[in-house]
């Protein structure tokens, strides 16, 4: 059984004084994986400029915009349809061979494989009094210490919008304890890593049909490298594991390396920006 | 004693403790030498005065200066040019030219493989901190094949002689080296005031560099390309090295841009003439890492060009130096150069590294607090000087200060011998007389695909202030006309 889903995502600027020149990229194509295939895609603008698909440094996919004539305001519309098969987060055995998953850990090579999910980056330092807020117990399996970690980062942060925004680091979510999924993430990344296990933050689309916390914006969640198991979606926010409902966009470090929306400007004066994003799901037999 | 005729040498004090590039030990003057302090004898100190102006303005009038923007109101400096030439003998050139390259293509090897398979890491050989904690790797360089398998291009290797007599190198430029404009212009203003010495000694010509640049440049075009077309791209007139980047484009008969005159589509770049777009190939960049391309570095910078570097990872521009190769002139990697060339080229190191002391390791740590007084001290994530200190101009107090910080974070330094860098004589306003001043030596190397080329000839640049070390510009530094002699 699978899912099929189509995703609106809706973007619009309205400048107070004329743009002159502008270049906007877009990191908002859900991702092709095993369990994701794609059926459609279509997206426009509404000043008629060409849009151009590329591949970013991390090698996901992009549309950039680069209007040829001066404008006050300017919309995207996308629309993605794609088929989104089954997940059972629990098709593993997580409690084999604990003594081993740990060993692993620290083998240089599986060091050197993830280094780029084993190092701090600005969004996921955690500040020195609270270095040891979340430690792994190790006679537990790494999937149920990263399960009692999600479980610790939910309880942990509340859910509050407009209390942080996207250049809010650790140390002020960690005394302040209230954010959006993007802190939650963060958290979880840098605990994570600090046990030394691989972890990296995922963008993407949530199916909101259940409930769950995200908002009408783009949803965040983290994956953990588990050794023979593979990577393995955690949702903090809403103290889950990604699941079927989870459309991913796009990995990386932390927010910087997913940023679903960068842009160079010129003009003057103020402007109002707003996005909408929206799920639908249609069973499929 | 040689000097006692020489009535512009008559002052000349040579203080034995350092090594005087132009005396012998016992105090005679060097065969390659003799002619030149014969010749430059003849004048007057007058004379010198006089002919010292004239350089002077031939520096004004070719507009080769550089802005001061600290002082109050802003001024056109020239870089202090000295009118007594270093010279560089045959075989101790030979020892430099092989020693750069060696290192320059030692780099590229350990560049290549840091961003791909990372083997040196993981057999041990360099630790991993080298690139996880290094501000300069690009993650998004991971797996991309640069056009020809250059990195660095261009690389600009900081070399000094120590009293030993032996070369050592200090530092490896391969960010966005400048200097190599200086070079030739040392050589243009030389030849204005004093035409008549360069008829009694063979010496290279430094003026080859600009069309040996673009030819192995070209060499490292992006594939399916016949013709490229190179341009250099400047952060603008503003930036204090623009004077060398607007030379480079006109000697090499390239286009200077900026940002702004180029643009992507559809993951090619092209530049802005009135005749339409032009397509480019090949990007000599002076612009840092960090600004290149707004929507995958620094997004607020309007220096770069938006897409750019989704256009060098389809392969369809060549990049030069490579994006994240600033990694690899980290102190912490010069540190390891013997190991790193060792390891790719299975050679000897040429050219000689300072002896380095790792705080990490324990042993060594006990070393550097024993000896501490004759010792550098660094840190190993500073750059630009700062954070330096010299063991044996510490105070007591100063020195457990640095015990201290070194115990308590040893991770951060690293501790080298104080190096003596070598003096030349050097021509004094103030004292109207030729002094002891120190020297070191900027050589530019170029690596295209299996080609490489060596300026012959280099940046010989002088720490005015007496005693001092930094030879830096910035640091009120000057230069001399450097002359590599024919075998």
């Amino acid at each position: 059984m699978s899912l099929e889903y189509s995703i609106v995502y809706k973007a619009e600027n309205n400048y107070q004084n004329w743009v002159e020149q502008a270049h906007w990229q877009f990191l908002i194509i859900p991702e092709v994986n095993n369990n994701q295939e794609f059926v459609n895609i279509d997206f426009s603008n509404s000043v008629g400029a060409t849009n151009q698909f590329s591949i970013n440094g991390y090698g996901f996919k992009t549309i950039r915009v680069h209007p040829k004539q001066k404008f006050k305001n300017i919309s995207f519309e996308a629309t993605f349809r794609l088929i989104k098969k089954e997940v059972n987060p629990f098709d593993f055995n997580p409690s084999a061979d604990i003594e081993q998953s740990y060993q692993k850990l620290n083998e240089l090579n599986f060091k050197v494989d993830f280094e780029a999910f084993l190092k701090t980056t600005h969004f996921t330092r955690i500040p020195q009094a609270q270095k040891s807020m979340f430690d792994f117990e190790k006679d537990i399996s790494i999937f149920e210490n990263l399960q009692n970690l999600n479980h610790f980062v939910f309880n942990y942060l509340r859910f509050k919008t407009n209390v942080t925004d996207v250049k809010t680091t650790l140390d002020e979510i960690i005394v302040e304890r209230q954010g959006v999924c993007q802190d939650f993430t963060h958290l979880f990344c840098a605990v994570a890593r600090k046990n030394d296990i691989p972890a990296r933050y995922v963008s993407g689309y949530l199916h909101q049909g259940n409930g769950y916390f995200g908002d009408s914006q783009m949803h965040a969640w983290a994956e953990a490298y588990i050794p023979k198991i593979g990577w393995v979606g955690f949702d903090p926010t809403n103290n889950l594991l990604a699941n079927t409902n989870h459309i991913k966009v796009a990995h990386g470090k932390d927010y910087t390396d997913c940023s679903p929306l960068k842009g160079v400007v010129y003009t003057t004066g103020t402007n109002e920006t707003s996005h909408t994003v929206q799920v639908l799901s249609q069973q499929q037999q | 004693m040689d000097n006692i005729e020489n009535q512009i040498f008559s002052s000349y004090e040579r203080n034995p403790i350092l090594y005087d590039e132009i005396y012998k030990k016992k105090g005679q003057i060097k065969k390659v030498y003799k002619k030149l302090f014969e010749l430059y004898g003849k004048h007057s100190i007058q004379d010198y005065v006089n002919l010292n102006a004239k350089a002077k303005s031939s520096f004004f009038n070719q507009g080769i200066t550089f802005q001061v923007y600290n002082d109050k109101d802003t001024q056109e400096k020239i870089f202090p040019f000295d009118l007594f030439p270093r010279i560089i003998a045959p075989d101790e050139w030979e020892i430099i030219e092989k020693g750069a390259i060696q290192r320059s293509k030692a780099l590229n090897l350990f560049l290549w493989d840091i961003y791909h398979d990372k083997n040196i890491i993981r057999e041990g050989i360099v630790p991993m901190e080298l690139i996880s904690t290094s501000e300069n790797y690009l993650d998004q360089m991971v797996g991309i094949d640069p056009p020809g398998g250059i990195y660095n291009h261009i690389s600009g290797t900081d070399i000094i002689k120590h009293n030993d007599g032996k070369y050592y190198v200090l530092e490896d430029n391969i960010r966005c080296p400048s200097g190599v404009s200086y070079v030739i212009c040392n050589r243009t203003a030389l030849k204005r005031a004093l035409f008549g010495v360069f008829n009694h000694y063979k010496t290279y010509s430094v003026t080859n560099y600009a069309e040996n640049l673009l030819d192995l440049l070209e060499t490292t075009k992006p594939k399916g390309v016949d013709v490229p077309v190179s341009v250099v791209i400047t952060p603008g007139m503003f930036n204090s090295a623009f004077y060398e980047h607007s030379y480079l484009a006109k000697t090499m008969g390239v286009e200077l841009v900026e940002g702004r005159d180029l643009f992507v589509e559809n993951d090619f770049v092209y530049m802005k003439t009135i005749k339409g777009p032009i397509k480019v190939d090949i990007i000599y960049r002076r612009i840092d890492d960090q600004f290149i391309d707004p929507l995958e570095f620094k997004p607020d910078s309007t220096l770069g060009v938006p897409g750019l570097f989704a256009a060098y990872k389809k392969g369809n521009v060549t990049l030069a130096n490579a994006p994240g190769t600033g990694v690899a002139d980290d102190k912490a990697v010069y540190t390891y150069m013997p190991q790193i060339i060792k390891y790719y080229l299975n050679e000897e190191p040429i050219l000689n590294n300072v002896h380095t002391y790792h705080c990490s390791r324990p042993d060594e740590l006990k070393y550097v607090l024993e000896h501490i007084h004759e010792l550098v001290i660094k840190p190993v994530d500073e750059a630009g000087g700062y954070g330096i200190s010299i063991g044996n101009r510490l105070t007591k107090a100063e020195i457990e200060t640095v015990k201290k910080q070194i115990t308590e974070s040893p991770r951060k330094y690293v501790a080298q011998p104080i190096m003596s860098l070598s003096v030349h004589p050097t021509y004094i306003d103030e004292s109207e007389s030729f002094e002891q001043r120190h020297v070191d030596l900027r050589t530019f190397t170029i690596l295209g695909k299996d080609k490489e080329f060596v300026l012959k000839g280099g940046l010989t640049r002088v720490a005015l202030q007496k005693g001092n070390l930094i030879v830096n510009s910035s640091q009120g530094g000057g230069s001399k006309d450097t002359w590599v002699l024919k075998g």
